[in-house]
């Protein structure tokens, strides 16, 4: 059953709801996008302009009020049933009572008719480089190595589509650069049954980050959110912390900013 | 991939280690010489004002009363343990199953929490003339006592304990199309482990009050309460005294007990009342 089409078509989806006041409030305004299997997609945009929403939207964990999503083809409760989105969270979530090898091996536990074999536990726990701490506790570990272990996780499932929500945002600035990185090794070394291999949305507020990781990024305006550019990542793969040196980087990093600035001002309430 | 960070050694796997009577000694020293100083200052006090027996017993009569009858107040004091843990065991059990249909329906929290609530505010001894109308003498009433009187904790801290889940392991979960039964059972029931067992350190005692009370009234049926009841109309109050030291004993035990357990099975040991 491997999955076939786009791995995410959006038409006209859109999050409204009702504010405290009883007005309706728009937080995402009616999108339409397109990703193709094995892209890896960054979506940036200030706090609060609806980028979580929509990463929400499209895992399945909350409806929109308007619109058609589909995964892989499929709806996105359905694409949740055939375990093809791996999640990945601005927290770690981790189970406070399993250790790290018993983490990475939840997601295959669960609903496990539709566990699929990828990559072994064992390599995913060398692949984090945390073999020495494969019997630790969460609470043990420093958050870095927590949100390793949350990517493995995730992709310990061998999703098709690998959602993530800001996850470096809580790490230091040092740890965060350095994550990037482990983030793309592990993304692309991973296996995966979608023969074009593995797509990503990466959700983030730093624009350094968003073009170090993603082929594609998306920059959403200020509340209601809405998708203002779609700019391609010209750098080639594989990429190492040196290429944000690059010419190449720094001009698409540019134009990620002007968009940004374009999208307009950040409203003073978030 | 670079080397993470060593973590402080201590904070390898859960604490599986039980308390080590040697390092144990200088927590069980003090509080057993204050017990003798205690002990010793009674016997002289009732020696030097010739209290009368009736009144007061001498410490040293009432620990020979409790040695030389041991096997008494022992094979009473284990029918009261069979109905306080049987009521404590019937209490968590109910609560429990409570706990988890509330914590998965607000309907049944609105219609469950205020009728749990009115049983608890009526005090239990109330109905106990009620209960051995209907369930006789026998260990019916008392374990219906002793379980009544514990479940109210448990079912508190269940529902706290079954809803203490962070919502992002929560959409973990659901995005991998786990069952309720999955989520009940790896998410909501292991987090609730910590809580049931600050609930059972609060009614593992109550269960003891409840199964003494309950057998006050029903005197003649056995159990340390109605040693007690006995013994005072007869006036033999060395004997209520070796009653309640052997009660004493019971309580220690079960808290222990419990504690050694937590300390076995939760995966966060609950520190506020570890040391009740």
């Amino acid at each position: 059953m491997a999955p076939s089409g786009d791995a995410v078509d959006l038409r006209n989806v859109s999050l409204s709801y009702l504010a405290a006041d009883g007005q309706p409030l728009e937080a995402v305004a009616p999108t339409t996008l397109t990703i193709p299997a094995g892209q890896f997609v960054s979506l940036v945009g200030p706090s609060g302009c609806g980028k979580t929403s929509l990463l929400r939207i499209i895992a399945g964990l909350h409806p929109p009020t308007s619109g058609e999503i589909s995964i892989f083809g499929d709806e996105p409760l359905e694409a949740q049933r055939l375990k093809e989105l791996g999640l990945v969270f601005q927290e770690p979530a981790l189970l406070p009572w399993r250790d790290v090898e018993a983490n990475i091996r939840l997601g295959r536990e669960l609903n496990a008719a539709r566990t699929r074999d990828g990559v072994s536990i064992d390599q995913l726990i060398e692949l984090i480089g945390l073999e020495e701490f494969r019997h630790f506790r969460p609470d043990a570990l420093s958050g870095g190595m927590q949100q390793r272990v949350a990517i493995a996780r995730a992709l310990a499932l061998d999703p098709p589509l690998l959602l993530m929500d800001e996850p470096f945002a809580a790490l230091d600035e040092m740890t965060r650069e350095q994550m990037r990185y482990e983030l793309l090794d592990l993304w692309s070394v991973a296996p995966t049954q979608a023969e074009r291999g593995r797509s990503a949305i990466f959700v983030t507020h730093s624009v350094s980050e968003a073009v170090a990781v993603a082929d594609r990024v998306l920059v959403m305006s200020p509340r209601p959110g809405e998708i203002v550019a779609d700019l391609p990542i010209h750098s080639p793969r594989p990429r190492t912390p040196e290429h944000e040196q690059s010419p190449r980087f720094l001009e698409d990093a540019a134009a990620v900013r002007a968009a940004l600035r374009a999208a307009g001002p950040i409203p003073a309430t978030a | 991939m670079t080397a993470p960070t060593i973590p402080q050694p201590s904070a390898r796997r859960p604490p599986l280690a039980l308390p080590d009577p040697v390092a144990a000694l200088p927590w069980l020293l003090p509080p057993l010489i204050a017990l003798l100083l205690a002990g010793v200052a009674v016997e002289v006090w009732v020696r030097a004002a010739d209290i009368s027996e009736f009144v007061m017993p001498r410490p040293t009569v009432v620990i020979e009363e409790f040695f030389s009858e041991f096997s008494r107040y022992f094979s009473e004091g284990m029918r009261t343990l069979a109905v306080s843990v049987g009521g404590l065991a019937v209490g968590t059990a109910v609560a429990t199953l409570l706990a988890a249909g509330v914590a998965h329906s607000q309907l049944l929290e609105r219609a469950v929490l205020p009728v749990a609530i009115m049983v608890k505010v009526t005090p239990v001894v109330s109905v106990i003339p009620l209960l051995i109308v209907w369930l006789g003498y026998g260990w019916e009433p008392k374990v219906t006592i002793a379980a009544l009187i514990t479940y109210f904790p448990v079912l508190v801290n269940a529902i706290a304990g079954f809803r203490d889940i962070d919502p992002r392991m929560h959409d973990f979960f659901r995005s991998v199309h786990a069952s309720q039964r999955e989520i009940f059972w790896r998410l909501r029931m292991p987090a609730a482990i910590p809580f049931l067992f600050a609930a059972l350190k609060i009614s593992v005692t109550l269960s003891l009050i409840g199964a003494v009370v309950a057998e006050f009234f029903t005197a003649g049926q056995g159990g340390l309460g109605s040693v007690i009841w006995i013994e005072q109309n007869e006036v033999r109050l060395h004997k209520v005294f070796a009653a309640v030291m052997m009660l004493t004993v019971l309580g220690v035990t079960l808290s222990t007990a419990l504690i050694i357990c937590e300390r076995l099975w939760s995966w966060r040991i609950d520190r506020s009342s570890a040391n009740i």
